[in-house]
């Protein structure tokens, strides 16, 4: 936590679809500027949680803060206005495919701002340009490259300035070269604009690089079963599931995970 | 369904209020898709439907030597039901499967979910511009299959039945009304209607696979279908109680 207040405070939460709880009983702090890792195996319930954290799924037990502001038990109104001040980039990147690059990043500033259209054509070139797409701005998704995709993804994510971002799986799919351009892209936008990340993934070379602290999530016990930055889970975690999958070890008892 | 009947009547009601995030763009988009794409399958069908009553009709109406009345059916039956149904049985294969696959897409590729977490309106977004589209085309729809059917008649009656165009086209005048056109018009709204929320809703609903965006289509498909048929027949019954 380094010492910094909390910007994300998630205590007891419980998720799942309908009876099927995938993750119980899950806390923890995000501090402010700092890059916050959700670790776990394939299935574990990762992106899961991460919907009940940016209101996609609403939890069947527990509480979402950010800040003191209890995000669940907030109105509908309330928490869209929330909602505005993060943003997220999906696992597929999720570009709405009837539009160019571009206008998918111009649609929140159509949709939120009063910016006229010059003004808005010029944040969607500086957006485009901070996540290092110069060409392809006029090209619709399907004509992208994965990494790109990604690209586009971020730049919409950061579209209306948020104070948090939602990564799930930032670095799924990329060749190296790309995923250390993102992960770079990633610490820029954390220290540089003080920006704070919670990002899900299993990337380990991503995780090490980049992130302050985090959880490990279990799919076999349905819980977290390690907190801390996955450089010290790296050297001194105990549980063999952790010691495993941060020393990409084969893991001693074999888990089989439940989540989705 | 009721809800999403009610969220919709609302922020239509918004709209008209000129309160929307509804974007034009995508009410053109939609309207080009709903209305001006529709255009050669909706003069085939409709044209043949017109084609079809004039075949049919004279059989029976040249045992009483009143062959040229078949002017007034085709004309009263294609104005009052067939343009509007056959219409609307069109647009719900063809377009409001198309809308409950795009959307049920959208959803399986996380777009929808990034349209939650922005917290963009799916009603205004999605589903309004799809709606007002098919509102306001499916009367322009109507009217165009309407002409185009009595042309089907007409082109029968005056090629294989000898009846003159003059006497056809008298005919025809004399035995339609404006009202039936009025009934027609409200038939084709309230089918568009039915349609695009019909469509949006299994869409939204779908699940997140290949096989979901497909079974999507099809219910959207099934459902409009069956529906319009079954408003058309609510239609017929409060027409009949009222006398019209």
């Amino acid at each position: 936590m380094n010492g910094t207040a909390a910007k994300l405070q998630v205590k007891q939460l419980s998720v799942g679809y309908g009876d099927r709880i995938v993750q119980h009983d899950v806390s923890f702090n995000v501090a402010a500027g700092s890059i916050f890792a959700i670790m776990g195996g394939s299935g574990c319930g990762k992106s899961t949680l991460l919907q009940s954290l940016i209101g996609l799924l609403r939890p069947s037990a527990g509480s979402v803060c950010f800040g003191t502001e209890n995000y669940w038990s907030a109105t509908e109104a309330r928490r869209t206005q929330i909602g505005r001040r993060f943003g997220v980039l999906f696992q597929s990147g999720a570009l709405w495919s009837s539009m160019t690059a571009a206008q998918n990043v111009a649609l929140p500033l159509q949709m939120f701002t009063k910016f006229n259209a010059a003004t808005i054509d010029a944040l969607v070139q500086l957006k485009l340009s901070l996540v290092g797409l110069d060409v392809g701005r006029d090209s619709m998704p399907a004509g992208l490259s994965g990494g790109m995709v990604k690209r586009v993804g971020l730049a919409r994510a950061l579209a209306l300035e948020p104070d948090m971002l939602f990564l799930d799986e930032p670095s799924a799919g990329l060749d190296p070269i790309s995923a250390k351009r993102l992960d770079d892209l990633i610490l820029d936008l954390c220290h540089g604009f003080g920006v704070t990340v919670v990002l899900v993934s299993h990337d380990l070379e991503s995780l090490l690089n980049i992130c302050d602290d985090g959880i490990f999530l279990d799919g076999n016990t349905s819980t977290a079963i390690a907190h801390g930055a996955p450089k010290a889970l790296r050297a001194n975690c105990d549980d063999p599931l952790v010691h495993a999958f941060m020393n990409r070890e084969q893991p001693a008892v074999e888990t089989v995970a439940h989540g989705g | 369904m009721t809800t999403l009947v009610g969220e919709t009547s609302l922020a239509t009601a918004s709209a008209l209020r000129g309160r929307t995030r509804m974007r034009s763009i995508d009410v053109l988009t939609c309207v080009q898709e709903a209305g001006l794409e529709a255009l050669p399958i909706v003069t085939i069908v409709n044209v043949l439907v017109g084609a079809i009553l004039a075949f049919v009709g004279v059989i029976e109406l040249r045992k009483f030597g009143a062959d040229v009345y078949i002017a007034n059916l085709v004309a009263i039956a294609v104005l009052r039901e067939m343009a509007a149904l056959m219409t609307a049985i069109v647009m719900s294969g063809r377009t409001g499967g198309a809308y409950a696959a795009q959307i049920a897409t959208m959803q399986g590729s996380e777009e929808i979910d990034a349209l939650r977490s922005f917290g963009i309106p799916l009603l205004d977004y999605l589903i309004l511009p799809r709606i007002v589209a098919l509102i306001s085309m499916m009367p322009i729809l109507y009217l165009y299959g309407s002409a185009i059917g009595i042309l089907g008649g007409f082109a029968v009656a005056v090629a294989t039945l000898h009846i003159s165009a003059t006497i056809f086209m008298t005919q025809a005048a004399g035995a339609v009304t404006m009202a039936e056109v009025f009934f027609g018009l409200a038939k084709s709204v309230a089918f568009g209607a039915l349609i695009a929320i019909a469509g949006c809703r299994v869409g939204l609903r779908a699940g997140r696979s290949a096989a979901d965006v497909g079974h999507a289509a099809t219910t959207a498909v099934v459902v409009g279908i069956v529906g319009v048929i079954a408003l058309d027949a609510i239609f017929a019954v409060c027409a009949n109680t009222l006398d019209f």
